[in-house]
């Protein structure tokens, strides 16, 4: 190729470059932010919606023209929803099933994580391989012989079934353990040199040095309660052992038509009130273990 | 085309809001860089040379002070717009795209008068890959080369387009020593086939010294001194630079003017005219010795190395401000390991004298 | 360090956990498999002594059933309309939240607020808003009282109301609601993943194509993506894996009868369709239904790695 067919870029006329990069820049700006206002508008229309339904009168909800926010504010949608969901039992169940369930998932998930992390035995590598394996597995796949099973159990209908078929997340294992395992192991054989006992050494040394994620899976394990919705619908739906989410799913669907739509927001309302505090205050546990799963609740 | 810095001045912000100074990085700095020339940035790290050249890119803004590309003010034109070739410190080179692809991209960008067809875009990415000799690795991506292989790659991207002037920072720094030497002299034949004014920054004094056009010493974002790298070196303006320039280093030592005799320890080395009498700071580069038998500077032989051509001969001064005087000498010259004290006499042109205090060049005549 | 001690000491230690496992977690994929290659297995019949035929009979059954199908084909239609919308719509939020300094924070958290909701809850909120309150005249007495916020807001740019979900709605209009509300749902996530992944590039890689004058769309096309396609494809992958077991957001929004007043199970889906043979102990069908359903996202998944093999780089 001639040496002169490669001339140097040609010269420009930077008056109007500059301008029209001005302009450019200012345009894409404003798009970036209209787009993302937009799209944040979006998001949180649908809880909006709910809070100001749930403080409308039903003939208010009902105009033709509908309110951005109620004329009146009927705050006994609140108290009506509370009863016709019955959500003070509703509350309680889940609170126990949440509860137990979260005490009893943390005990085996921090014993299991630390023999796995720490205990050498026959066959360790393996058994964490087959362990892993069952995370691709869908839980649907489980849930067909769990219900035959518990059925076999006689446990139809108790709280044993909402706590233990679910109790072990080989999830929340692998997060305790690759935690566990990035504490300095020097730190365990001191302790051997000591003479402290694993026990002891566990809850001294690695429960507080592992709290962050000790404390996101409690969270994700209360939210999984709170949100569970298929299992306890197949196995526990008695009134009296009802959790919060087949309640108010199942309240509101037997007469439809005659719903009275501000008394089931003001529900909803209620149920998501306890997500959304745990969504402002512990935000980041939450983040940090959901970035890591793909899972939900 | 070429490139005007007026006053330009950065100034970054302090990181710690309440405690914390804010760090001038560039103060001040004016400079007409001439036409098709290739300029060396020169200094120790955080000297503001990079900060400097990121200003001519556009990627950074300048607190204050103007860019010129010819005639146009640029100082506010985004990068995208400025028309120049860049090549990073650690390449930067797109992973996902082969060198071809690479090479290609800035053609593919082009637009206006500039915008090329398909035939001619290819034409011109062999003919840079050629430039850099890697016309044999278009396919490759950049994982699979070595770091010269990537480094030449990167100069081709930037090269390409034929940017109106070509900027590198620090492009040597992540090669070994014998793919630096090459690549330093392959970046000079370049620039001096493609006539393009190029500017790159490097902290090796060896390196801008050995292909630049002109170098401009920096240090703590002021410019100490702009000039032709051998002009550089022999007029050093202060201290900084004459001890920044050279290998091996400048020996310094303290002395002292008296009565129209300049003086290094006991020892009287020359008559000099001009200077006042004073306490000064005595610079001597390695070569501005002479082996002498009644050699007036007289120091403490230590060790004698052999290079080959020249014989670097290590000895001692009290005066000295390094624990070791370095001199080099033709290795004609045979010294006597045996011998407790080697006599020089000193070159005049290959000595310097600085005020103590200032570190300022204090010139002199030779009586 | 292994000795004997240890040995023991560490079965203990993972002695509760084995053995839930073993009950919920490891006979169940054996029992799964058992039960689906038997003709007809159910669990009120094996009472009485029946006894089973082996063999692929039940995936003959189950496929062959209009309302597996219908259940497959909707299972398949979300996924494939909603993977790729929230994927797109995930990226653009991400990459101009990634643009941005002056309020980032804040949008992020709101964006991020979905995540941690009741999908059935908010499923009635969503019914709500495309619900049509009163019912759209069946009957000669019903009147139209209000269209609904959705179909309100829709009014303001001349568009007609439209029977979202209601007795008598139009099958497109309940998948738009549903893809809708899946969108919305799974959009936090992939946002959450993407953002991460963008902030991880290299910042050079921008600075590079600045210089060489690239225009933004570009930018996004040939430099953005590619080196987000690991990202993506994971957002991707773990789509479809959620979308193939759609399920509680359709009961959120239709209730337990999966489709409108009037057309039950008409938006039923794949696990939908297991739940529903559980109360009726036809386990072997369920199996079968369930190792299906195991196959086409080993399937989707395999096929997603190998594109991602391709299309993702380095």
């Amino acid at each position: 190729m001639a040496k002169n067919e490669n001339t140097v870029m040609h010269e420009r006329n930077i008056q109007s470059i500059s301008t029209k990069q001005n302009y450019a820049k200012t345009f894409v700006k404003i798009g970036v932010y209209a787009f993302l206002m937009l799209m944040a508008l979006i998001v949180l229309f649908p809880f909006y919606w709910m809070i100001s339904s749930s403080l409308k009168s039903l003939s208010e909800y009902k105009l033709n023209v509908p309110t951005l926010w109620p004329k009146t504010i009927v705050l006994r949608n609140y108290a009506e929803a509370f009863t016709t969901a019955n959500l003070g039992r509703l509350f309680a169940n889940t609170a126990y099933v949440g509860i137990v369930s979260t005490l009893l998932s943390l005990v085996i998930t921090v014993l299991s994580a630390f023999a796995f992390a720490r205990l050498e035995f026959k066959g360790k590598n393996a058994m964490f391989a087959a362990l892993l394996a069952t995370m691709m597995i869908p839980g649907e796949l489980f849930t067909i012989t769990n219900y035959a099973t518990i059925n076999e159990f006689g446990w139809m209908n108790t709280f044993k079934v909402l706590i233990f078929p679910f109790l072990v997340s080989v999830f929340y294992i692998y997060l305790l353990r690759q935690n566990f395992m990035q504490i300095p192991n020097e730190l365990y054989l001191a302790a051997k040199v000591d003479g402290c006992p694993d026990l002891k050494y566990l809850w001294k040394v690695m429960i507080p040095l592992a709290l962050p994620t000790l404390i996101s899976i409690t969270i994700l394990k209360m939210m999984g309660a709170w949100n569970s919705y298929v299992w306890p619908n197949l196995v526990a739906n008695k009134k009296e052992l009802q959790m919060i989410t087949n309640g108010l799913r199942n309240s509101f669907t037997d007469a439809a038509g005659s719903v009275n739509y501000p008394v089931q927001m003001a529900a909803v309302a209620i149920v998501s009130a306890p997500l959304f505090l745990v969504f402002v205050f512990l935000r980041k546990y939450i983040m940090s273990g959901v970035s890591r799963s793909g899972i939900k609740g | 085309m070429k490139v005007a810095l007026q006053n330009l001045t950065k100034i970054f912000p302090s990181r710690d809001k309440k405690a914390g100074k804010e760090v001038v990085a560039v103060n001040d700095f004016t400079f007409d860089i001439p036409d098709g020339k290739l300029i060396g940035l020169l200094g120790p790290s955080g000297c503001g040379k990079s900060t400097t050249l990121y200003m001519i890119s556009g990627l950074q803004k300048p607190t204050s002070g103007k860019i010129f590309f010819g005639e146009d003010d640029v100082t506010e034109l985004s990068t995208e717009n400025r028309g120049i070739g860049l090549v990073f410190q650690n390449y930067a080179l797109y992973p996902h795209m082969t060198v071809k692809q690479n090479i290609l991209f800035p053609l593919q960008n082009l637009k206006g008068a500039d915008k090329m067809s398909k035939e001619a875009m290819l034409e011109r990415a062999e003919w840079a890959a050629r430039l850099v000799q890697i016309d044999d690795l278009m396919d490759r991506k950049p994982s699979e080369m070595s770091g010269g292989q990537q480094q030449r790659v990167a100069i081709a991207r930037a090269l390409v387009k034929m940017p109106r002037v070509l900027l590198l920072d620090e492009p040597l720094s992540n090669l070994d020593a014998r793919l630096r030497l090459q690549t330093r002299e392959e970046i000079r034949r370049i620039q001096r086939e493609t006539g393009i004014t190029t500017i790159f920054v490097t902290h090796d004094q060896e390196e801008a010294m050995s292909i630049s056009d002109m170098i401009v010493v920096m240090k703590l974002g002021v410019v100490q001194q702009i000039g032709e790298p051998q002009e550089v070196y022999d007029n050093p303006t202060n201290l900084f630079v004459a001890k920044f320039l050279g290998t091996p280093p400048i020996n310094v030592f303290s002395g002292k003017v008296s009565g129209g005799k300049l003086y290094i320890g006991q020892d009287a080395v020359l008559e000099i005219a001009g200077v006042s009498d004073q306490e000064v700071t005595v610079g001597v580069r390695p070569e501005g010795f002479e082996l002498a038998e009644d050699g007036k500077l007289h120091c403490q032989l230590s060790n004698v190395e052999v290079m080959g051509r020249d014989v670097s001969i290590v000895s001692t001064n009290e005066a000295s401000l390094n624990p070791m005087i370095r001199s080099i000498i033709n290795a004609d010259n045979k010294v006597d390991l045996a011998n407790k004290v080697v006599s020089y006499n000193v070159k005049p042109h290959k000595l310097f004298l600085f005020n103590k205090e200032t570190e300022e060049r204090i010139p002199f005549e030779v009586k | 360090m292994v000795d004997s001690k240890h040995q023991w000491k560490a079965w203990l230690y993972l002695s509760p956990a084995i053995v839930l496992l073993l009950v919920f977690t490891v006979w169940p994929i054996i029992n799964t498999v058992r039960m689906a290659f038997m003709d007809g297995y159910n669990g009120l019949a094996i009472i009485g002594g029946a006894e089973f035929e082996f063999g692929i009979a039940n995936f003959q059954r189950v496929l062959g059933l209009s309302s597996f199908k219908n259940s497959l084909y909707n299972t398949m239609l979300l996924c494939v309309l909603t993977v790729p919308i929230s994927t797109l719509l995930a990226l653009l939020i991400a990459v101009a939240l990634n643009s941005i300094k002056w309020l980032q924070k804040g949008l992020q958290t709101i964006f991020f607020l979905p995540y941690v909701t009741n999908s059935i809850a908010i499923g009635m909120v969503f019914a709500a808003m495309f619900n049509i309150v009163g019912n759209m005249g069946t009957d000669g007495n019903d009147i139209i009282i209000t269209a609904g916020i959705i179909n309100n807001i829709l009014g303001v740019f001349g568009i007609e109301p439209i029977n979202w979900i209601n007795a008598g709605s139009a099958y497109w209009a309940n998948i738009t609601v549903m893809v809708v509300y899946i969108v919305w749902n799974a959009l936090p996530f992939k946002i959450l993943v993407l953002l991460g992944g963008l902030q991880s590039i290299n910042k050079q890689y921008y600075e590079a194509a600045k210089v060489d004058s690239t225009p933004r769309w570009r930018v996004f096309t040939r430099i953005t993506v590619p080196l987000l396609s690991p990202m993506i494809a994971y957002v991707v992958i773990t789509g479809f894996i959620g979308g193939f077991k759609e399920y509680s957001s359709i009961v959120g929004i239709f209730g337990e009868d999966m489709g409108p007043a009037g057309a039950p199970g008409r938006l039923n889906t794949i696990v939908g369709y297991i739940y529903d043979a559980l109360p009726k102990m036809n386990y072997g069908v369920a199996s079968a239904a369930a190792l299906i359903l195991f196959g086409i996202i080993f399937v989707v998944t395999m096929i997603n790695m190998q594109v991602s093999k391709k299309r993702v780089h380095y």
